[in-house]
């Protein structure tokens, strides 16, 4: 099995945990063993605390990524904001001033970062260690015919010399894991928008939402498929406020890839959590999971294998 | 254009202390390699969306040093949207964003950012998370047979966002 350090972050395990339900269920089943980081803070963030000081937003990441060092582990990231600012900082620390000056802070907690850790997002792990085949053998309910529209976000791709992850201009990590559940990925014509949650002033985000949803929406696929957690209320609750500012009644609701994933091996409708989607991906229930039947949630809740 | 002293034809006076001050902060003082080419202005999602933000001209103005334009509340600073398009097309890997970043840290210097902001750094600085803990997120997370959330060590955290004059260090 392989084995890497987990880094859920702040928003999937405080404000989505059916994210990481299926992130942890998905991965099992895909033979990674995620080790959680005890100690781990927020990233810290790479909006709000960072537009604080940098040099102490550096320092706590710094302080993050220590913890799998102890572990002799690389990183693996959910969320595209903590990538970003775990894949900054390991980035940012291989100058070796800036790294003595970071390390004069953690030497206050009795840490030092030497960078043997690397950062690796989820989706990036998934297509370099597992394998797009490897995915395709885990399903149980493959989504045939299920037409996605995908957004891929900012921060997983760009800046594309320290996320590496895929080509900024024309990425294709999402389209494959996306076309490896059997369905059939869809990339619309304001593909590369922001979802504009960072913007803290004015119409812009509202209006940066209003016209990529417009293409989305002019795709007619079935579902939206993202890999932010941010990105994904953008989506959600925001696709509703949108559509009420601009008086619309078209809509594509949102879903989390490895929700997706999840579905399609084998964990019912009913259990993904999507009671608490404002626009639910109802389209889904046409699939009907064979495995549905055989499992069952004990009573402490934990799953256990079919 | 966008008003502002730089195009008022008036001398323009470069205000050096600014400057200082913004090379001060990590990365802030990459704007001096801008050479005005605007490729950073047409992937700008707030460009496109917004009536007056453009990176190209906030490199401008910081190149001036226009203090006066920038570090007030509600600075047009805060209209980005953190998509780091600028930082992948600038042929002088300037980092627009980065030079925005560094600008805002100068605002909290002073004081002055939007409240949305300050409420998400306050959760950080009392927490060591930017979503709170409750017993309602962790009932939400056993229902998904998802252990609860254990508390960040915030004396760790503390330590570490310390100012360096505090133990006189990072000289």
């Amino acid at each position: 099995m392989t084995r890497v350090a987990f880094f859920p972050g702040c928003l999937i395990p405080a404000r989505h945990p059916p994210m990481e339900f299926a992130i942890r269920y998905c991965m099992r089943n895909l033979g990674v063993e995620l080790v959680d980081l005890e100690g781990a803070s927020c990233c810290p963030d790479p909006i709000y605390f960072k537009s604080k000081d940098k040099l102490s937003w550096l320092a706590v990441a710094a302080r993050n990524l220590t913890l799998a060092e102890d572990l002799g582990l690389d990183v693996v990231t959910n969320c595209s904001g903590c990538t970003a600012t775990l894949s900054e900082s390991y980035h940012l620390l291989q100058d070796e001033q800036l790294r003595a000056k970071v390390n004069e802070r953690l030497a206050r907690i009795g840490r030092e970062y030497r960078g043997t850790s690397r950062v690796r997002h989820i989706v990036a792990f998934v297509r370099d260690e597992v394998g797009y085949e490897t995915i395709r053998e885990s399903l149980v309910t493959p989504l045939d015919g299920l037409k996605i529209a995908i957004h891929y976000g900012c921060h997983l791709l760009k800046p594309s010399k320290i996320m590496q992850v895929d080509d900024p201009n024309n990425p294709s990590v999402l389209e494959k894991l996306v076309s490896a559940l059997g369905a059939v990925p869809v990339r619309h014509r304001n593909w590369y928008l922001c979802c504009g949650k960072a913007c803290q002033i004015g119409d812009i985000p509202t209006n940066m939402m209003h016209g990529l949803l417009g293409t989305v929406n002019d795709e007619q696929a079935d579902i939206l498929c993202m890999i932010c957690p941010t990105c994904f209320g953008q989506f959600d609750h925001g696709q509703l406020k949108v559509m009420k500012q601009f008086d619309e009644e078209a809509y594509t609701p949102p879903i989390y890839y490895f929700q997706l994933l999840a579905f399609a091996q084998g964990v019912p409708y009913e259990e993904l959590g999507i009671e608490r989607h404002r626009l639910k991906p109802e389209c889904l229930r046409r699939f009907t999971s064979v495995a549905a039947e055989e499992r069952k949630v004990s009573t402490d809740g934990a799953y256990q294998e079919p | 254009m966008a008003s502002g002293s730089c195009t008022n034809g008036d001398p323009v006076r470069v205000d050096f202390r600014f400057r200082r001050e913004l090379a001060e902060k990590i990365e802030g003082n990459l704007a001096s390699f801008c050479y005005q080419c605007g490729a950073c202005v047409g992937d700008c999602p707030a460009t496109t969306y917004g009536a007056t933000f453009n990176p190209r001209e906030l490199m401008l103005k910081v190149l001036y040093g226009l203090s006066d334009e920038l570090m007030v509340t509600d600075s047009i600073l805060w209209q980005c949207a953190n998509c780091y398009n600028c930082h992948e097309r600038c042929p002088q890997e300037v980092k627009p964003v980065e030079v925005i970043i560094s600008m805002k840290n100068m605002l909290a210097d002073r004081g002055i950012y939007p409240d949305a902001v300050r409420k998400v750094i306050e959760t950080f600085e009392q927490t060591g998370r930017t979503t709170p803990l409750s017993p309602a997120v962790d009932r939400q997370r056993a229902k998904y047979g998802l252990s609860p959330l254990p508390p960040v060590p915030m004396e760790e955290i503390q330590k570490l966002i310390e100012p360096a004059s505090i133990e006189g260090d990072e000289a």
